[in-house]
């Protein structure tokens, strides 16, 4: 196990290396100069070239990437440039708000997805089956402005039942925070739905008509300890990788839903910093994001080899 | 004056005393001050609602809703505009920034939506006999928010040589500055007096140093910069807390200097929206009781909404299509008069603006200046004539030409219009839209054909001359024209109003008949605002006043 976390590890750092040479090269790509873009197009020329040397953003790209990615690895983060604040603070932030959104919504979508999945495999073919498939469906392939928009409209101009605003005073207590946090959760909850529940049915199906279920129905178990014990245990690894793999999604690229409720998540926060061409924001956030990913990832790999010994034993061959 | 604001005006004077009538007729003829006017009124008895009124019917305030009787105390959500950069008086460049400015900021004088000068830091001000240099005397017993420090005639220099120094870093105020005022040349006089030598006479200078110049916010002589981090300035609103990209408190500044307009409100809560829909669904879901502006696309329910006072003000904000002189297809005049002859104006102001801009004329004195000369012909659609003038030119086959924009707001379905209109006269226009930074970055100032967005001016002096003089740095036409120079070397001096008007007929048909430039509307300034909210005043720069703002009992 623990070789095989070593290794996992060695990969997820060459992984990061990468991530950090091609955004420092893209960051760089984007067009335009950065003293134009924080002054903006009406700023006198000898304002825009005293602040691009006061950034170092005229220096060569080898140096600005060194200087970067050697802070980068003694925690420096650097600083934003349009925002002239430490780029780690703007970061905490936007990562703690949508690790904070992230988590309402997976607490009420895994359950749910995972039983509705389990549901419609149960009784396939039946009513409830269909319901749940084409349902899920249906919602999954409506974008979320769309889903936000009716939400908020439904729910909170017409019926005020969930508030609009994400803007939970600051000494909230958790339950208010997570009651404000519902409704941006929601189209989430729509778009994730239909996917897990549809790969956990598809999962549970081929369990259900596996040899091994077969075998433990035929030796006279209970259902319920075929169900939960052998289908259940084998059913769930492709959910647990499609969640993973989620949960960057969920914390890196949630533009749309955080600029439908004014949310500060990373992904708003990656938005404006590409639109201000505010380099050390950009590169620091992507790298977070790919941080986020990759730990996800390792998390998934490690149950899935707690869950099926031979992945982990594979590692050793 | 509005007939029921008249209505309401004459009914409250048929009840006032003989005294009270007089100062009403003071205010009417602006021989008094709106806040003396105030200050007076309240000394002989008069109830601020009843105030209010009067201010409105004679046009010195923004909304006051009849019967609106504002208490104190309360705190008001507010939606803004996430600003675009660091929280900085001499950085700033963005509505995002500058109306947050505004509430803990102060100028020498505040330049209201009638282009009405109000001294604020400044009590006057006057210049030499050929206007090259300007004295203020400076208003005394003001302290900063933070409760202590005096604001002296020395912060009035500092903050002025300043914002005039090319070699500060991010200094904003240069693009206002330059060829006007140089560093070393803002000068104390005496402890009460400020002398301003300028680098050439100017008559409209006081609008540079007001509040039409955003960045000019009277600061510390020792300030070095960090503002975020203080707020400091002598407005009526001070710091509570500052979350960068997503939201500001402001309490009340307790200290504030005005003793006879404290603010009503405990304080304000800022919110910023990145995206306009999503600003607008919280102020209708009641989350928002201001929205601080917002545009006739996306706001069209706001502008019907019953519970909600839409505060309009027109602004010389604009668009300006530039037809490039020197290369290229649009060389001759008679093209460029062609294309201008093409569009329908009222057309266009109805269908991107629901009515909420203002007819303009291809320059940029627009009717609300009061420099306008306004008996120059408003231009019109005619096709035929337009026609004539492509054959006239030999153009009569038509011609193929790119045109190139910026994605931002009703900016793409203009250049639409555009493209429609030209085909009628044979002139093939190809749409090349890209983001404001790559239109800024590469096409703007080299394109035969493009538009920009211009934000409000108190003075149409920047827009005179960046875009139009040959040596103006925002030439996107490449216009040059000896002609013209002069005469806008003549505008910039003339002191008074007569003496400008002398010249701005001159500009206004120079620019008609060589159309370097297209400027079909000027638009509005939209602030939506709740009800039970009163008091907000809005200017066409973007401030957003809550010192006088509160909710209604």
């Amino acid at each position: 196990m623990l070789r095989f976390l070593a290794r996992r590890i060695a990969l997820a750092l060459v992984t990061l290396w990468l991530l950090s040479v091609i955004i420092f090269l893209a960051s760089h790509a984007l067009p335009g100069d950065v003293g134009r873009r924080i002054l903006g197009p009406f700023a006198d020329p000898r304002a825009v070239a005293t602040l691009d040397h006061s950034l170092g953003v005229d220096r060569p790209l080898l140096v600005q990437y060194l200087d970067w990615i050697g802070g980068f690895i003694r925690g420096d983060l650097g600083t934003s440039l349009s925002f002239h604040v430490p780029v780690a603070q703007l970061l905490l932030r936007g990562l703690g708000n949508s690790v904070k959104l992230a988590l309402v919504a997976f607490v009420i979508v895994v359950p749910l997805s995972i039983l509705g999945g389990v549901v419609a495999a149960l009784r396939r073919g039946t009513f409830i089956d269909r319901t749940i498939s084409i349902g899920g469906l249906s919602a999954t392939a409506m974008p979320e402005f769309v889903t936000s928009i009716v939400l908020i409209l439904l729910l909170s101009i017409t019926l005020k039942v969930l508030p609009i605003s994400v803007q939970v005073p600051p000494d909230a207590d958790p339950f208010t925070q997570v009651y404000h946090l519902i409704l941006p959760s929601l189209p989430l909850v729509l778009v994730l739905f239909g996917y897990i529940a549809r790969i956990t049915r598809a999962g549970m199906i081929e369990a259900l008509e596996s040899d091994y279920t077969r075998t433990a129905v035929l030796k006279g178990l209970a259902w319920r300890t075929v169900v939960f014990r052998h289908v259940l245990r084998n059913a769930l690894m492709p959910t647990i990788a499609v969640v993973a793999t989620q949960t960057g999604y969920l914390i890196g690229g949630l533009v749309v839903i955080e600029t439908m409720f004014n949310y500060q998540g990373i992904g708003q926060l990656l938005y404006t910093s590409v639109a201000q061409k505010d380099f050390p924001l950009i590169q620091a956030g992507v790298m977070t994001v790919g941080v986020v990913y990759l730990v996800a990832t390792l998390l998934a790999d490690i149950s899935y080899s707690l869950l099926n010994p031979r992945i982990r034993l594979a590692g050793r061959e | 004056m509005e007939r029921d604001a008249q209505r309401r005006l004459d009914a409250i004077r048929a009840g006032r005393s003989e005294l009270e009538n007089a100062g009403i007729d003071e205010l009417l003829a602006g021989r008094v001050s709106r806040r003396q006017f105030l200050r007076w009124g309240t000394v002989v008895g008069m109830s601020l609602p009843t105030l209010a009124i009067i201010l409105e019917a004679c046009g010195n305030t923004t909304n006051t809703p009849s019967g609106g009787n504002i208490k104190k105390g309360g705190r008001l959500n507010i939606g803004h505009q996430t600003p675009t950069g660091a929280m900085d008086p001499i950085l700033t460049n963005d509505l995002g920034r500058l109306t947050i400015l505004g509430q803990c900021g102060e100028y020498l004088s505040f330049s209201d939506k009638d282009l009405k000068l109000r001294p604020v830091l400044a009590t006057s001000w006057s210049p030499n006999a050929d206007g090259s240099v300007w004295t203020f005397k400076i208003r005394q017993g003001v302290k900063y928010n933070d409760g202590t420090t005096p604001m002296t005639v020395d912060d009035v220099v500092a903050t002025f040589n300043r914002l005039a120094d090319p070699s500060l870093k991010g200094n904003n105020a240069l693009s206002n500055f330059a060829g006007v005022l140089s560093k070393g040349n803002v000068t104390k006089v005496d402890s009460q007096t400020v002398k301003f030598q300028l680098d050439a006479p100017n008559g409209n200078f006081p609008y540079l140093v007001s509040s039409d110049n955003y960045n000019a916010i009277i600061l510390p002589a020792n300030y070095t910069g960090n503002w975020d981090q203080t707020f400091i300035g002598t407005g009526p609103f001070k710091l509570k807390k500052y979350t960068v990209n997503d939201s500001v408190s402001l309490d009340k500044n307790p200290t504030y200097w005005d003793q006879s307009n404290q603010p009503y409100l405990d304080g304000l809560d800022f919110k910023f929206y990145d995206k306009e829909p999503a600003a607008i669904l919280a102020f209708q879901a009641g989350s928002l009781d201001v929205y601080t502006q917002f545009s006739v696309s996306n706001g069209q329910g706001l502008l019907t909404d019953p519970n909600t006072t839409v505060i309009d003000i027109p602004t010389s904000a604009h668009r300006q299509i530039h037809l490039r002189t020197d290369q290229g297809p649009l060389t001759d005049k008679r093209v460029r008069q062609a294309i201008a002859l093409s569009i329908d104006r009222n057309a266009i102001i109805t269908g991107l603006w629901n009515g909420k801009a203002q007819i303009a004329n291809d320059h940029p004195i627009f009717k609300m200046y009061p420099s306008s000369d306004t008996s120059v012909a408003q231009r019109a659609q005619d096709v035929t004539k337009a026609k004539d003038l492509m054959s006239q030119a030999g153009k009569s086959a038509g011609f193929k030409v790119t045109l190139y924009t910026e994605q931002v707001q009703e900016i793409p379905a203009l250049a639409q219009l555009l493209q429609a209109a030209a085909k009628a006269i044979g002139v093939d226009i190809t749409l090349n839209i890209t983001d404001s930074g790559t239109y800024y970055d590469k096409y703007w100032l080299d394109s035969p054909l493009g538009i920009t967005d211009y934000g409000h001016r108190g003075v149409p002096n920047t827009f005179l001359q960046a875009p139009l003089l040959s040596t103006g740095t925002w030439n996107a036409a490449h216009f040059s024209n000896p002609t013209y120079d002069g005469l806008f070397k003549d505008y910039v001096k003339a002191i008074d109003l007569s003496a400008q008007k002398a010249v701005t007929g001159k500009i206004e048909q120079l620019l008609l008949d060589e159309t370097p430039l297209i400027i079909p509307y000027n638009y509005d300034f939209l602030t939506a605002v709740k009800k039970k909210v009163a008091g907000v005043e809005t200017t066409g720069m973007g401030h957003v006043n809550f010192r006088l703002a509160g909710i209604t009992s």
